[in-house]
């Protein structure tokens, strides 16, 4: 074998582990905790309107603060970083909630009307849901486009499509959560 | 232009003398370019990605902390020791350059094709 050839090689076995590192999927419990909070809060939009901007100034930042500890104990437990791949995902799902955050302004400023909040709020879940599937973990690539079909059905149904929208959203995570614990890592 | 040999200095084999020869075995390197990428990682997740055995990958990791290119640290988690090792300065520094080497290798190994 060459030098050329024993270097390819090496460089393979290299790629390989890089790749396996970077496929380590979502924890179990932080898709269980978003299925639950999503799936109340879009519910929420048919079944009790008014509690809507409540339940998401405490649960959004709850959860994020909740999701950030749970991401750290799964590192720690998994044995694999914790800066680096901590501060990626704080700033893709944080960046993600201070836009939703700054979307909030556009009917408190009555530049659109109170209804066109949630399915503004709602396209933006899916385009970070979508990219957190290109960039962090592609299971979600499939939440994404979920949310995004979930923005023409609330756009189309006149009744229940919040509801509807939000049983499927928590059925998506708690799949995905199942599908992250079955290596033995997700939690 | 003379045939691609095996030895070092004929041609662009040259290069090989930059790289780094503590970088040359593959469980080194491959180790160096993980923590690179994921600032730490443990003994376990690191036996786990590079399917090396307790025995070989301490001692290679030993190699890489004997010469200042990783830094470890020993803590307990749930009652079980964990060591965690991480790169320091003078690895990234000789990772950067072993791979800049790399990189030259293969660019005049292709135009050599």
């Amino acid at each position: 074998m060459t030098s050329m050839d024993q270097i390819e090689q090496d460089l393979r076995y290299v790629r390989s582990a890089v790749e396996q590192a970077g496929a380590s999927p979502t924890p179990r419990l932080l898709c269980f905790l978003w299925a639950a909070l999503g799936g109340v809060g879009f519910a929420l939009v048919d079944l009790r309107d008014a509690w809507v901007p409540a339940y998401w100034a405490v649960a959004g930042p709850a959860g994020f603060v909740v999701s950030a500890v749970l991401g750290w104990r799964h590192a720690r437990r998994l044995g694999q970083g914790t800066a680096r791949d901590g501060a990626r995902h704080m700033l893709h799902w944080g960046g993600m909630l201070g836009a939703i955050a700054l979307a909030v302004l556009l009917p408190a400023r009555g530049l659109v009307p109170a209804s066109a909040a949630g399915p503004v709020i709602l396209l933006l879940l899916a385009l970070g849901y979508f990219q957190a599937g290109v960039h962090l973990d592609p299971a979600f690539r499939w939440v994404g486009l979920l949310l995004a079909t979930g923005y023409v059905l609330v756009l189309t149904m006149t009744t229940w499509g919040w509801l509807t929208l939000g049983v499927l959203f928590a059925l998506a995570l708690v799949a995905t959560g199942l599908r992250a614990g079955a290596d033995g890592t997700g939690d | 232009m003379a045939p691609a040999t095996d030895t070092p200095a004929a041609g662009p084999w040259e290069a090989l003398d930059g790289l780094d020869p503590l970088l040359q075995h593959r469980a080194r390197i491959a180790a160096a370019v993980l923590l690179s990428r994921h600032g730490a990682l443990s003994f376990s997740r690191l036996k786990a990605l590079l399917g090396e055995t307790d025995g070989n990958l301490g001692a290679q990791l030993r190699k890489l902390e004997d010469a200042g290119y990783i830094g470890v640290r020993k803590e307990f988690q749930d009652r079980r020791p964990v060591t965690w090792y991480r790169l320091t300065p003078k690895g990234r520094r000789g990772l950067a350059s072993h791979l800049e080497t790399l990189d030259r290798l293969v660019a005049t190994a292709r135009a050599r094709d």
